[in-house]
């Protein structure tokens, strides 16, 4: 079965539509900013924040959806037929609470009269990915005809000490797949995608997603694989299932957190399914990490990238880092773009991937 | 059609397999007690949280009880689970190692994931299979029946589905296996209807 996607939004702080998101990625301009004293023993940490103090995890997940929602049909939101998806880690951290998700998700389902409670993917890094490939394989199999995937998350102390006290966050913004890098740089955001099995309820043209899967390491809860096996085996599922060729890949959307180990094992994962010479970046540099939000707001870029036959240089990346070759892109490149490879790997040994095409 | 070949209860008050008891909690450390009912060496059990510990004990009763698992290969085994409060257990465990106990733990930082215990599985298992966490506000038939089926194909020969949820007290772990026919010891088909009732089983 063919699927469409298209009508898509970003809200970061970069811009609050797709369009305006990728006019800044051209200019590659970061989202990335010193905030002073927010550490957990007040150190100045870099961060891609929205500059705007009434944001949150609600605000930010009803403006995406409202974006989108502009580009289709209106009889669908409500449809039995469309099952909104919500990706995030954590929600709404301001209480810890059994609603730090649900209470959201409750009032999005109520303002948009949605006919169905949204499917909320909470997986770690790989959500967004996750919820694109679940929203695809419940259309595929004819439970419903159309899906919404919004992906979320904010900037919280929670995570940030987290990822603090596990000496993951960089001291200056992250550098993925460089030689010097020396971990993430975290970031907030939200990003909507419509999947859909009829071409007609978009009003611009849409995109087509031909599959994805997803694989577990089976080594380490934390610690990425040192073979890439999870990645490896989402990648060759991915490719089997969208009757593509390797050769076929024009551009690899990357993870590529900017830690150490994750980039590196990026790397033995595409050196092993001979990806080394096929244009690849990480927008980590632009968003930093957006955690559940990641997927969807990459996959969107990824989307431009096929619209505007255009590829963005990987902010961050000076000189290579791995021990596999990779062929990062070292400068904005006008290409003809029509197969992309979109990766993620996340906590949990977690990894998932997709492809979109024209 | 599918059907439901095995499945594996815990609560507070017992662990059961195919609803017959394999185990009643009589003492202080419930979990504990499990985790040495079932004979094995796995250390890693003991750094897990709550939530992974729960969950790895139930598939483990669950693998155990049905030879059939193990014959098929390494990524044909999709891991399907859901709960209500994601993490919820932990994370407040952990908010208060930041905001009262003068440093944030990494060790509990990492299980704030509800995730983390498919990772514990795949792991236990060396299964490289599909694998979800979602999150519903009750406990979704539905869902269990729909995702399954969406999977089930080519890569897919067969689902570890679960609802696994700690909240304060309270645990609860309902794992059912999904196979494309039925197991010797039970003939059960893959509805609805048939998850509901085996879930109100362990709380009736």
């Amino acid at each position: 079965m063919d699927l469409f996607i298209g009508s898509e939004n970003i809200i970061s702080p970069l811009g609050n539509t797709a369009s305006e998101n990728f006019n800044s990625l051209r200019r590659n301009e970061s989202g990335i900013q010193k905030h002073i004293n927010v550490g957990f023993k007040g150190e100045d940490v870099y961060l891609s924040k929205i500059d705007s103090k009434s944001i949150d995890f609600y605000s930010l997940l009803e403006q995406s959806f409202s974006e989108s929602i502009k580009g289709i049909s209106d009889e669908i939101i409500e449809s039995g037929r469309c099952l909104v998806f919500v990706s995030t880690t954590k929600g709404d951290l301001s209480h810890v609470n059994e609603d730090s998700i649900h209470s959201s998700v409750q009032r999005l389902q109520n303002q948009f009269k949605l006919a169905n409670y949204p499917l909320i993917v909470s997986n770690a890094c790989i959500s967004g990915i996750l919820a694109l490939n679940a929203a695809a394989k419940l259309i595929r199999s004819e439970k419903y005809d159309h899906a919404i995937v919004i992906g979320c998350d904010v900037v919280s102390d929670f995570i940030l000490y987290g990822f603090q006290s596990l000496f993951a966050i960089s001291e200056l913004p992250c550098e993925p797949f460089s030689a010097d890098r020396k971990g993430i740089t975290l970031g907030e955001g939200a990003a909507t995608i419509v999947m859909s099995k009829d071409k007609d309820i978009f009003f611009a043209s849409p995109l087509r997603y031909l599959s994805g899967s997803s694989s577990n390491d089976a080594n380490h809860i934390s610690g990425p694989s040192r073979t890439g096996e999870g990645l490896a085996r989402t990648i060759i599922k991915t490719i089997e299932n969208a009757n593509v060729l390797i050769s076929d890949i024009d551009y690899i959307s990357a993870h590529g957190t900017g830690t150490l180990y994750n980039d590196e094992m990026e790397s033995i994962a595409l050196d092993r399914l001979k990806l080394n010479d096929v244009p690849i970046n990480s927008l980590k540099g632009y968003y930093g990490h957006t955690l559940g939000a990641a997927g969807v707001i990459e996959t969107v870029v990824s989307m431009q990238c096929l619209r505007n036959n255009y590829l963005i240089k990987s902010l961050g990346y000076k000189e290579q880092g791995t021990s596999c070759n990779i062929n990062m892109i070292q400068k904005n490149l006008e290409r003809e773009i029509k197969v992309v490879l979109k990766t993620s790997s996340g906590f949990g040994g977690c990894n998932a991937s997709a492809i979109l095409s024209k | 059609m599918n059907y439901i070949t095995t499945y594996c209860h815990i609560n507070s008050e017992s662990c059961k397999v195919n609803g017959a008891i394999v185990a009643e909690n009589t003492g202080e450390n419930w979990l504990k007690d499990l985790y040495l009912n079932l004979g094995i060496k796995y250390p890693k059990f003991h750094k897990m949280d709550t939530l992974s510990q729960v969950a790895f004990l139930a598939s483990e009763f669950l693998i155990r009880s049905n030879e059939d698992i193990g014959k098929y290969k390494e990524d044909e085994i999709a891991l399907i689970f859901s709960n209500k409060t994601s993490s919820l257990n932990t994370d407040i465990k952990y908010q208060n190692s930041y905001e009262n106990g003068g440093t944030a733990s990494p060790a509990m930082f990492v299980y704030t994931l509800p995730n983390i215990l498919l990772g514990e599985i795949s792991i236990r298992n060396k299964w490289y299979g599909e694998h979800i966490f979602t999150l519903f506000p009750t406990f979704n038939q539905k869902y269990f029946v729909d995702y399954p089926e969406a999977l089930l194909g080519e890569y897919t020969k067969a689902c570890l589905c679960g609802w696994v949820e700690v909240n304060n007290d309270k645990i609860e772990a309902f794992l059912f296996f999904i196979e494309k026919k039925a197991s010797k010891q039970l003939n059960l088909l893959h509805t609805e209807q048939n998850i509901e009732r085996l879930y109100k089983q362990a709380n009736g």
